[in-house]
């Protein structure tokens, strides 16, 4: 695993990259139009598993280039605003909060199932706006625990309410956006179904007032807030993300993540193809390979994610009945600013 | 040739200096102004009228001025003893309490404030210590409490108090000390007519110092205490930042620079109305 992750350039692909950089600058500019290259931008953190499986496979399979640009989903949505009309990027792998951002703009092209078959074989919660974009794969919150403070794992969302925990339990700010989903948690466990709890999230802040005991802190630092959590000051973080917590985990951290009874939020990985793209062509293939079964299965360990394609199965630990709550990320984008003032009002010191 | 008309060339010396403020921080005030006073394109106070209007905000004011000023008394009460230690010690004594002082200054806030999160909690080393004493009953977490983060602060602050007031005592003679007590005066009275009076620049530049630096931290509140605790800098960071609200940004970014140009103009008044022989 941390071969697969640490993502370093082997020498192979050292004497690839030099050997594509020099044949296209020696070749007449009529040869070097038809070296297929495809630049891909997204985020800093996926290069590793980008690189290691996604770009060798793809390469093979279409016999092109790969340049992954990773970096912040903000800056990669700064980019395509600044090229507009003359896009170097084909691709983005984006959050969806800010894919929304970049449908407003008219920044990016639709995806159809004619370009991209593979958009049947993935959930319909996946496909995002008429298929402006698509998840290929879904990190999932739930509830990390350290395991010495609480030899019993937490089955519900309700346990972070429980008295015993007083002063123990971390969660995110709203300015994070795993964050958000705890207002809908708090919702779900005053009765609320999903839908009615991110329409009116009346009930989940009443009920997310009789939190304020429990709490330790809200964070806007992840670390800092697992930090606390393995050195037992926290109890348990709520909501937390399999990508993080997971990795933690597996870096021998006393924690784990449990997937509450009452189901887990997904959230977004999202990826589109950019309006007026160079290789047009092969970028909806790539984001047909990255909707693909054989991709998905490859990927949804490195990255403790959900996979989107239905054949996939969902990785160990979680049951196959578990609800897996889709969240409405263009409310969350409108609503936002507003949750965060009353949240500030309500939550405060 | 009138001397009113000559030009001294050493004046220029400062060209340099200006010219820099006002590139790196003459401009983006004045755009913050800008910002803050012109809403949808036309001169208006109406951002600073919702500001104010809403309960919160004053809260949120609240929290900046209480904490500011705890960090500047504890600051005080901390620093003015230390510094007469360090004006008063001779040789390796100074050398090592002046390193004391300014080794912790090269170690980043950051740093600070994580070790801070170490000590401070249930089973850290205050906790204990109290426990041990019989002061408390039982173990208490400080982090993520005001009284934590007065600490975690005055910590971080604490040399820009110091400093200063050494700077002055230094300079001041200790003969008059020694010259008020022949009189027949009193330590106490030595204290509060000789030496206070004397310090008293020092005094204020720490303040001043102190203050304006406690009032607009951002780090040490974000990581000692945390999204629960508002204050006008974590505010105006957030509305940049995750609310992308430049209007509220600007306005709580001017209400800072107020609070703190206030603070610094005042405590220069304190001196005429302490000592009033200085």
């Amino acid at each position: 695993m941390t071969t697969l992750l640490t993502g370093r350039p082997t020498r192979r692909n050292l004497l690839k990259a030099s050997a594509a950089a020099a044949g296209l600058l020696a070749a007449p500019s009529i040869v070097r139009a038809q070296t297929k290259e495809l630049v891909v931008g997204g985020a800093a953190g996926h290069k590793p598993w980008v690189e290691q499986i996604v770009v060798p496979m793809f390469e093979k399979k279409y016999g092109c280039k790969v340049i992954f640009e990773g970096t912040r989903s903000l800056v990669n949505l700064e980019k395509m605003q600044k090229n507009k009309g003359a896009q170097y990027m084909s691709v983005v792998q984006m959050d969806d909060p800010v894919m929304i951002l970049a449908v407003k703009e008219g920044l990016l092209e639709p995806i159809t199932p004619a370009k991209v078959p593979n958009m049947a074989e993935i959930t319909p919660a996946a496909v995002h706006m008429d298929g402006m974009w698509a998840n290929y794969l879904q990190p999932w919150l739930g509830i990390a625990y350290n395991k010495t403070a609480m030899p019993t794992p937490p089955k519900s969302w309700a346990e972070l309410f429980d008295p015993k925990y007083k002063g123990r339990i971390v969660v995110p700010s709203l300015q994070n956006t795993e964050g958000l989903p705890l207002i809908f948690a708090a919702g779900l466990l005053a009765g609320q179904s999903l839908e009615a709890a991110q329409k009116d999230v009346d009930a989940g802040f009443k009920k997310l007032a009789t939190l304020k005991p429990n709490l330790l802190t809200i964070y806007t630092q992840q670390p800092q807030a697992y930090n606390l959590l393995e050195q037992a000051e926290a109890t348990m973080i709520g909501p937390a993300m399999s990508s993080y917590a997971l990795e933690r985990k597996a870096a021998g951290a006393p924690i784990d993540l449990v997937a509450p009874s009452e189901g887990v939020f997904a959230m977004p990985s999202g990826i589109a193809v950019i309006k007026g793209a160079p290789q047009s062509d092969l970028a909806f293939a790539y984001v047909n390979e990255l909707l693909g079964a054989e991709l998905q299965t490859k990927l949804a360990g490195p990255t403790y994610s959900l996979a989107t394609n239905k054949a996939v199965p969902r990785p160990a630990g979680l049951a196959p009945d578990l609800k897996i709550y889709q969240i409405d990320w263009a409310n969350v984008a409108a609503e936002r600013n507003n949750w965060i003032s009353r949240w500030d009002r309500e939550m405060a010191l | 040739m009138t001397a009113r008309l000559r030009f001294d060339p050493v004046a220029l010396l400062i060209v340099p200096a200006v010219a820099y403020l006002a590139f790196a921080y003459g401009i983006p005030l004045f755009v913050l102004l800008a910002r803050a006073f012109v809403v949808d394109g036309v001169p208006s106070v109406s951002s600073f009228v919702r500001f104010f209007s809403d309960p919160f905000d004053w809260l949120v004011i609240g929290n900046t001025l209480r904490i500011a000023v705890a960090v500047t008394l504890v600051s005080l009460a901390i620093g003015y003893p230390t510094a007469v230690a360090l004006a008063r010690a001779k040789g390796a004594a100074q050398a090592a309490i002046l390193v004391a002082i300014i080794l912790p200054l090269s170690v980043g806030v950051v740093v600070k404030a994580f070790a801070w999160q170490i000590v401070l909690r249930r089973d850290g080393v205050v906790s204990q210590t109290l426990v041990a004493l019989h002061l408390w009953d039982t173990p208490q977490r400080l982090l993520f409490t005001e009284t934590g983060l007065v600490i975690g602060a005055v910590n971080v602050f604490v040399p820009f108090m110091i400093l200063p007031i050494y700077s002055v005592l230094k300079l001041v003679d200790p003969r008059l000390d020694e010259a008020a007590a022949t009189l027949g005066a009193t330590p106490l009275y030595r204290f509060f007519r000789v030496a206070l009076p004397l310090s008293l620049p020092g005094i204020v530049t720490g303040i001043a110092f102190v203050f304006s630096m406690a009032v607009s931290m951002y780090v040490v509140p974000n990581l000692l205490i945390g999204d629960r605790f508002q204050t006008l800098a974590t505010l105006t960071g957030r509305s940049f930042l995750f609310m992308r609200n430049e209007q509220l940004g600007s306005t709580t970014a001017v209400v800072l620079l107020a609070l703190a140009v206030a603070t610094v103009v005042g405590s220069a008044a304190l001196p005429r109305r302490f000592g009033g022989a200085s």
